[in-house]
């Protein structure tokens, strides 16, 4: 039973940590994006956004499904009932939430502040660099945001992954068919163990957001 | 070495509006210019055209004679822009001053003493390692100038660097600033609405009203021969009346005389007086009879708020005894401190004083 508590909950943390580095690469570039470039359609392409933060996460499981399924698009990928597949749910999941919370953060900036950077001579990457760092504490918000999103997430991937054993199996999966077969003692386990895991996640990033608080003052 | 500066043609349009229209500019290498006007008159969109941050809605901007809006971050690497607002970055001061030169790619020991030699100047060096939000305002517009400094550009642009900053600091600040720049080359461009701030240590002023250039020339000459009545006003004149030039010269404001005589056209213009220039004349002798609304003690002056056919704002000498409250007096204007502005364009010329016998004519210079 432990070894097993102990594989699901590996195999959620990797899932969970892989999606959230691609949704925080494609979330923070998008978001910024958004808020500094001079881009057609950028209201349109905010509104979406705003609405991909609100859709049910079983909605996008079945979109990911359609997409993934042998006859779909990218059935060629044979990513159906992998956790390659379940990433990419994941992925689709937290890039939204990171994008808007991205987008807030650089509003809450002062704008003057790019061409302020400019004027010192910042070309765009020293520019964007420089204000992502100005923003980090809230950056890194999105991003636990992002993973609090996507480890808790349970419909997408029983949908997308199917709960297999060994396979595609993760804590959230793992709870719901324990309570669906009566097991109560064994989800409360999973569920003190997945809870233990967002704390520890959490606690390391509280940290890390604190050292960069300091490193502000510095 | 100071870069040169030109504009031609320049139009600036936002949201379907002109903010800023300049025919032709050219500000010499190591030339101090300032550039004078009211909020709005477009001066930051000035500089912000000069740095290449924004592009010119039409005509050139050229550093050199390279465009400062084609070669970006080339040019704005030989400029430097101390904006109105500090916008320190949140780190520490010394980190705020370095990082346009890591930017530039300078090395990292010849950083370290161009950072230090910046702060030192500005004497700012005692706060390297203070968080820079944490600074007053003083001392944070003291390193936004350090970090512009360091760079030892080519061309300083100022946008109202005293901005905020209490009259003891601002003079502290300028002070240094003057000192700072005494033994560089560099061009300087400095904006501000102030006029002692901005005819304190430039070679021309441009002022600028609503986004055209209405007056260039040396400090003096916008003291003495204001172009217009706006010119005026910005450069400090406190009184600007109406008045009507006759034939024979003799200045009248509400049909009295003002003791000035103009040699241009006759017809209507405005009398820029400085408060200083407003002379208390005999009382029955030729002068503009007006009324002494207020008396209140200035520093080294009385002030003087007078009601008559026109508003005026006079300062008395301390030592001559000051009318009352409600007491009826006529008034002179000093031609040293005044200037008449016709109506149609001309040059405008100071007055000359007509013989009018002052209650104290020791003030007035033969």
């Amino acid at each position: 039973m432990i070894e097993s508590v102990h594989e699901v909950l590996t195999r959620s943390a990797l899932v969970s940590v892989a999606a959230t580095l691609v949704a925080a690469v494609i979330g923070i570039g998008l978001g910024t994006a958004l808020a500094l470039a001079r881009i057609p359609g950028k209201q349109l392409m905010t509104a979406v956004v705003n609405t991909g933060m609100a859709v049910p996460t079983v909605v996008i499981g079945l979109a990911v499904a359609l997409l993934l399924w042998r006859s779909g698009p990218l059935g060629h990928l044979d990513l159906m009932y992998t956790v390659h597949g379940m990433v990419l749910a994941q992925v689709l999941i937290a890039t939204p939430l990171i994008t808007g919370i991205t987008l807030a953060a650089m509003r809450l900036l002062p704008s003057a502040l790019p061409d302020q950077l400019r004027a010192l001579g910042a070309n765009r990457a020293q520019l964007v660099l420089r204000m992502w760092i100005e923003a980090r504490i809230p950056l890194l918000a999105a991003a636990m945001a992002g993973f609090g999103k996507a480890i808790s997430e349970v419909g997408a991937v029983t949908i997308v992954g199917g709960n297999i054993h060994g396979h595609t199996q993760v804590m959230t999966t793992a709870i719901v068919e324990r309570v669906g077969r009566g097991d109560f003692n064994s989800a409360l386990l999973y569920g003190a163990v997945l809870l233990a895991l967002a704390f520890a996640v959490n606690g390391l990033l509280a940290s890390v957001r604190h050292r960069g608080a300091s490193w502000e003052r510095n | 070495m100071g870069a040169e500066l030109s504009l031609r043609q320049v139009r600036q349009v936002r949201a379907g509006r002109e903010v800023l229209r300049i025919d032709a500019l050219d500000i010499g290498p190591g030339e101090h210019m300032s550039v004078l006007g009211p909020n709005g008159a477009g001066k930051t969109t000035l500089l912000r055209l000069l740095v290449g941050v924004d592009r010119p809605t039409s005509g050139t901007v050229t550093l050199d004679g390279v465009s400062t809006a084609r070669r970006g971050v080339e040019v704005r690497r030989r400029v430097a822009y101390a904006t109105q607002q500090p916008g320190l970055l949140s780190t520490s001061v010394r980190r705020n001053v370095e990082l346009p030169l890591r930017w530039r790619k300078v090395p990292r020991r010849e950083r370290a003493r161009l950072v230090a030699e910046a702060l030192d100047r500005l004497r700012v060096a005692h706060l390297a390692d203070r968080p820079a939000q944490t600074l007053s305002g003083g001392e944070q517009q003291r390193v936004n100038l350090a970090r512009a400094l360091a760079i030892d550009p080519e061309v300083l642009l100022l946008d109202e660097p005293a901005a905020g900053l209490d009259a003891q600091t601002r003079s502290a600040f300028f002070a240094d600033l003057e000192q700072a720049l005494a033994d560089r080359a560099t061009t300087v461009v400095q904006v501000s609405h102030r006029a002692e701030e901005a005819l304190r240590f430039a070679d021309r002023v441009v002022v600028l009203v609503e986004g055209s250039v209405h007056q260039v020339g040396a400090p003096e000459a916008l003291h003495h021969r204001p172009a217009d009545a706006s010119v005026a006003a910005l450069v400090g004149y406190d009184n600007l009346v109406s008045a009507t030039v006759r034939t024979d010269g003799e200045v009248l404001v509400g049909g009295a005389p003002t003791g000035l005589l103009h040699r241009g056209p006759a017809g209507a213009a405005t009398v820029a007086v400085f408060a200083g220039g407003v002379l208390l004349a005999d009382a029955h002798g030729p002068g503009l009879p007006v009324r002494v609304a207020r008396v209140i003690p200035g520093p080294g002056h009385h002030v003087l708020a007078l009601e008559g056919a026109v508003s005026l704002l006079a300062h008395l000498p301390m030592r001559v005894q000051a009318p009352l409250t409600g007491d009826v007096v006529r008034v002179v204007f000093d031609p040293v401190l005044s200037v008449v502005l016709p109506d149609s364009p001309a040059d405008p010329t100071p007055g000359v004083l007509d013989g009018v016998e002052l209650a104290y004519p020791s003030r007035v210079p033969s």
